[in-house]
């Protein structure tokens, strides 16, 4: 029921799984910006020539990434759609009542949908090969500069781990919920609107109550073992950054000026 | 209203990365007005079968019969609520369910969505209160006031309010204390024994298994391993224990007295009387012997 794809790890020993996840982070960073360089085929075909390198030295299969983008192809198919009628340039292939398509319009709404989906395979990388515990890690060493001006750097990594680490726990319990008001009689799947709204409360209530009991208790272990913020706080996963790290921030240095010399 | 199982099968997350085959041809048979239990190790395919029994998971392959109603592998999509309402379910941990601001209206939901009229709803919610020996001042409160246990007990009148003909159970006891859950699995056998309701148990405890069930099913690895009398399925204790089982506390002392006595024999004694009786019939035969 909840196949969902949230924490999609998958461990692998890989040039890019062993990666800091600082480097990746930055490097995801730069590449989605570096994407808007991208504007004539040469450069387009850099972009996706790049991501295939990442995928090959990820070892990841490419039904993996192929169900990362899977969720998004929709959004990319209407893009590409909207942006075949709407942009113009060059010459009418085809016309219809309003809509002209035009070479310029459908060279424009390839690369556009090119775009977003070379964004989506760097992300998805990102996620197929960094657990999480080492994104928040990476983050939490990226923000650090901003504790010098008193952001809660440590509390927003914590937040963010612990709201990854209890998402399948709370599908899970979302599951049971469902199916213990189903055998009473609760119908989630069919009905008017108006009931099936009236049937999510016996759903969210116990939900909720759920959630607050057990950050309480989560809150009470923590403080049984000694946790006291930030201040003085040793980590058993020290990042390291080594040379893998700086050939990939090259590595995209290096794509930059490549696009910005081949781009019109 | 009798309940078989014919060659029925269950997958997980059917073609994805994390399938996984949860039971696996089970055929059996659970007749009306029965007490059965249902043992096996964690992740044996106990809580996954009797969750067929109301519709809440659809057989991959094979057919359920509960009393009339029907269930095929391959079947569109079907309304389990005729079925729900002769079948009740208690789960593990059943006071997570609880959502109302007041007792009495938690225990009315079931009736009320199945149906039933208010006033009538409010009749039956009181009776199971009383049933499960919630006193009256407690009905007008929040279920969130109540102690662990009291709100177990609220969650299982939500069930009996809709007047069940068979009721499940999901280890209906685990988290209590020894008294409550004498008084839950007591509550229970004078269901079965009074309004012959077929009941079905899910358990980890071999002695409740032992003293309170007609039929005892014995799962391993998503397949049915055993099943007949608690007499025919304790006396299999080797076998047992090679699926991660035990047997029934009393049965492990008379074990020691016997083979104390220099005696091969296994008795089947379930409660502690029924040991003690056996004790002393090993010692008078031990006497006679010597």
């Amino acid at each position: 029921m909840f196949n969902l794809v949230i924490g999609q790890y998958v461990p692998l020993d890989s040039y890019v799984h062993h990666l800091d996840p600082r480097s990746k982070l930055i490097g995801v960073f730069l590449f989605v910006v570096i994407v808007f360089l991208a504007n004539n085929w040469l450069t387009n075909i850099l972009m996706i020539l790049f991501c295939f390198a990442g995928i090959l030295l990820s070892k990841m299969q490419l039904s993996y990434i192929y169900r990362g983008l899977r969720s998004i192809l929709l959004i990319v198919l209407l893009t590409f759609v909207l942006n075949l009628f709407l942009a113009s340039g060059g010459t009418t292939l085809f016309s219809w009542g309003w809509f002209h398509v035009t070479t310029g319009g459908l060279t424009q709404s390839v690369f556009i949908a090119v775009r977003i989906m070379v964004i989506i395979v760097v992300t998805t990388l990102l996620t197929l090969t960094t657990s999480p515990i080492e994104i928040t890690d990476g983050m939490e060493s990226l923000l650090n500069p901003l504790k010098k001006i008193k952001m809660p750097v440590h509390e927003f990594a914590l937040m963010m781990s612990i709201s990854l680490r209890f998402i399948p726990t709370l599908l899970e319990e979302t599951e049971k919920i469902i199916k213990a008001q189903a055998a009473r009689g609760s119908d989630f799947t069919t009905g008017s609107l108006r009931g099936r709204i009236k049937a999510i409360v016996p759903l969210l209530v116990p939900l909720f109550v759920g959630a607050f009991k057990r950050a309480e208790d989560l809150a009470m272990a923590m403080e049984a073992r000694g946790y006291h913020g930030d201040d003085g706080r040793t980590k058993l996963h020290q990042l390291k950054w080594s040379w893998r790290d700086s050939l990939l921030i090259s590595a995209l240095v290096l794509l930059a000026l490549l696009l910005i010399f081949a781009r019109n | 209203m009798d309940i078989t199982f014919e060659h029925v099968t269950h997958v997980y997350g059917r073609k994805t990365p994390f399938e996984k085959l949860a039971l696996d041809d089970v055929t059996i048979r659970i007749p009306s007005g029965s007490f059965t239990s249902i043992i096996g190790h964690t992740g044996s395919g106990k809580s996954t079968l009797v969750q067929h029994i109301n519709g809440l998971l659809k057989p991959s392959e094979g057919k359920i019969t509960v009393g009339n109603f029907v269930i095929h592998a391959h079947e569109k999509k079907k309304d389990f609520k005729e079925l729900r309402k002769q079948v009740g379910f208690v789960f593990q941990y059943p006071e997570h369910q609880l959502f109302e601001e007041t007792i009495i209206k938690d225990v009315c939901f079931g009736p009320m969505n199945f149906g039933i009229s208010d006033a009538e709803s409010t009749k039956r919610a009181e009776e199971s209160l009383q049933l499960v020996g919630l006193p009256a001042s407690f009905w007008h409160r929040s279920p969130f006031e109540l102690s662990g246990g009291q709100m177990r007990r609220v969650a299982i009148a939500g069930v009996l309010a809709v007047r069940p003909q068979v009721i499940i159970l999901d280890e209906p006891t685990a988290g209590l204390d020894p008294k409550g859950r004498e008084e839950i699995l007591s509550l229970f056998d004078d269901l079965h024994a009074r309004l012959k309701l077929t009941i079905i148990m899910v358990t980890h405890n071999m002695s409740d298994a032992a003293n309170y069930s007609d039929q005892v099913i014995v799962m391993d690895g998503g397949k049915l391993l055993l099943a007949g009398s608690p007499k025919h399925v304790f006396l299999q204790e080797d076998l047992l224990r090679k699926v991660g089982l035990d047997i029934p506390e009393t049965m492990l002392f008379l074990n020691k007295v016997l083979d104390k006595a220099g005696s091969k024999d296994k008795i089947p004694a379930f409660t502690v009387d029924e040991a003690a009786d056996a004790v002393i019939r090993i010692l008078n035969g031990v006497k006679d012997h010597v």
